[in-house]
């Protein structure tokens, strides 16, 4: 411990941060693309882009299903389970799904999905092996290449530290209320610091709420106690006790015709006249035990788990739900959760996460740089390892994420549609080019790698919109006469970035040259009179 | 509509606790606050901030909060970009600002 309050605070900001920065920023970086899940999901696959979203999306859905139910009938009569997917506002496609029988060292059934446009209801172009936005979201919460529980510990720990950096961080920049709208450009450190504290004052409620919101995703991970004393089966127990409709097993045997699905749905909508249906799950089709469960939107309820009804499926009758109203430690819970995935946030809302996405990396990202040039500073020259290995990671993190992003769509688009294994593929693409920016700042560490990379990522940004255009059947400008607003703004927010890191390169470049200049210059020594 | 009025609010909100600092209104107005437009100004915020939040939540319900959280960051980085870049644009961007305020209100209160 330090000799005061404030230097403890100061002394546990600095290491607490120092030590995670780069991990938190991936968190960060991964959690906001994460915002727009849907979005890159609808990017990554092609054969969905002219498909149109419903004007009567939900007056359609009861026809929807029933023609799911006869298709799956059809085709599936005998499956273990089926599922009815609804087109969304951000997914625009229908899916009728069946699962595979298991094979003994399966541990979840394989499903065969059929997409349809909803609007013709016709079979869309077969879809292409992608991981799209879903890779963004386990990065975000269990990284990558490492067993899922680790990686989630690895998250969680480094949320903690997140935690603590950020309290600790309102109580040693004192003048960050004070200095709330104050800037100062060109003055070197003091500018970092100032970048550091308005991307942290901007957003301080929503670090905040994210940090702490993203530990209580985890919580029965990371605190299960309560649930293994007091439950024989331990945390599953506690789950089946809490939501009933999870447990439900229908024992009867033999087999037995579907009940039509109208009588279900008829009870859904007496229940819930302006239900949002989202999806539609059977277990057991044809069979005395089947179950069915419908899924609906939850509105403007700040709930995580969509509300649900579960009912026979040979006799009709309501075997579970959940619940309508909320006790107060499970409304708490779900209301956290909610908020920290803004699942059923509207697009504006959407929006102001993805800001506060930006300025959380903004924040972590001037942190780290701060430090690595204040120690710089104080060493005149000599760089220990320390500060060399900051330097780097710096740079292969803060430079080399974008990179590796870039190269996540770039390989979606030039990989063969019919390449097995293509989703991994792309995924290794995304870790190839980030280990070629490790590589870049293992060599060097200035300026100038600074101004290659930025340059790298100029280039890089500049052909995911213009690779789209060159293997697919549209481009920026079609998105934007088609009103195909999600394709036309994920192209544009590439081209900015591409222009921000072009803008970033002339600034180094400039940086680069004034220093030249300096070291250039000649020292004159002062003529001493000899009078 | 709805979400222009509480942005508005907060965005005017802020302005004026920028404009409560001594060095920010100098930087508009040329010289110093006396104390009673600096507690006017600090008034002025605290109300626009508080209508945003009643705004936002009783609109949105369980989401209003966050909103609310989102356009306070939203609000402090036009007001930002505005007293450090665009300083001499500042007496502009208020009027605007107040202008968008009575719209949305009078759009609100007549429909």
């Amino acid at each position: 411990m330090k000799d005061s309050f404030f230097r403890s605070m100061t002394w546990l900001h600095t290491w607490v941060g120092l030590l995670t920065c780069w991990i938190i920023y991936t968190i960060f970086f991964a959690g906001t693309a994460s915002f727009f899940r849907d979005e890159i999901n609808l990017w990554n696959q092609p054969a969905i882009h002219n498909v149109q979203a419903q004007t009567d999306r939900v007056a359609a859905q009861r026809l929807q299903i029933i023609k799911g139910f006869d298709y799956l009938n059809q085709h599936a009569a005998n499956s273990p389970s089926w599922r009815i997917t609804l087109p969304e506002e951000r997914i625009p496609y229908l899916v009728y799904g069946y699962a595979k029988p298991k094979e003994p060292e399966q541990r979840r059934s394989q499903f065969v999905n059929t997409q349809l446009n909803p609007n013709t209801m016709q079979a869309l172009p077969p879809f292409v092996e992608t991981k799209g936005g879903n890779f963004f979201y386990r990065l975000h919460y269990q990284l990558y290449y490492l067993d899922a529980i680790t990686g989630r510990w690895v998250v969680c720990f480094a949320s903690f530290f997140m935690l603590l950096a950020i309290i600790s961080g309102v109580v040693i920049h004192k003048r960050i209320f004070k200095d709330m709208f104050s800037f100062r450009r060109n003055k070197g450190v003091r500018s970092w610091l100032d970048a550091h504290n308005l991307s942290s004052v901007l957003a301080l409620p929503f670090h905040l709420m994210i940090t702490y919101t993203g530990i209580i995703t985890l919580i029965f991970m990371l605190f299960p106690y309560p649930a293994l004393t007091t439950y024989d089966n331990g945390i599953r127990g506690f789950f089946n006790d809490v939501s009933p409709s999870n447990n439900v097993t229908n024992k009867a045997l033999g087999s037995a015709a579907m009940l039509p699905i109208n009588t279900i749905l008829d009870q859904v909508y007496t229940k819930w006249p302006d239900a949002d249906i989202r999806s539609v799950r059977v277990s057991e089709p044809n069979m005395a035990a089947s179950t069915v469960t419908v899924l609906v939107d939850p509105g403007k309820a700040l709930r995580d788990q969509t509300p649900r009804l579960l009912f026979s499926g040979a006799t009709g009758e309501l075997v579970a739900q959940s619940d309508d109203e909320l006790t107060n430690s499970k409304a708490l819970y779900e209301s956290l959760n909610a908020m920290h995935t803004g699942r059923f946030a509207t697009p504006l809302l959407r929006w102001l996460y993805v800001l506060g996405g930006i300025a959380g990396c903004v924040m972590i990202a001037t942190g780290c740089i701060m430090w690595a040039k204040r120690i710089r500073e104080r060493s005149k020259g000599k760089a220990s390892f320390g500060l060399q290995l900051v330097e780097g990671l710096n740079l292969a993190t803060i430079m080399g994420l974008p990179l590796a992003t870039c190269s996540f769509f770039i390989a979606n688009r030039l990989l063969s549609p019919t390449l097995s294994g293509r989703d991994d593929k792309e995924v290794t693409a995304f870790f190839l080019a980030w280990l070629v920016a490790g590589v870049i700042a293992l060599i060097k560490r200035d300026k100038l790698q600074w101004r290659i990379m930025a340059a790298i990522n100029a280039l890089a940004c500049l052909s995911v919109p213009l690779v789209n255009a060159l293997t697919t059947n549209g481009n920026i400008v079609s998105y934007l006469m088609h009103k195909q607003w999600a394709l036309f703004i994920f192209d544009a927010l590439f081209l900015l970035f591409s222009i921000l890191f072009l803008v970033q390169t002339e600034k180094l470049r400039t940086a680069e040259n004034a220093q030249r200049k300096t070291k250039s210059k000649p020292v004159v020594k002062p003529v001493r009179s000899k009078l | 509509m709805i979400y222009l009025l509480s942005f508005s609010l907060c965005l005017f909100s802020f302005n004026c606790f920028a404009l409560a600092k001594f060095n920010h209104f100098k930087d508009v107005f040329k010289k110093r606050p006396t104390e009673l437009q600096h507690k006017q100004l600090l008034a002025l915020a605290w109300i626009s901030i508080l209508l945003s939040l009643a705004i936002c939540v009783e609109t949105q319900s369980g989401y209003g909060a966050l909103l609310f959280c989102g356009f306070m960051s939203l609000s402090v980085l036009i007001i930002t970009i505005f007293y450090n870049l665009l300083t001499r644009l500042v007496k502009v961007f208020s009027v605007l600002n107040a202008v968008l305020i009575t719209v949305s209100g009078l759009f609100l209160a007549l429909n």
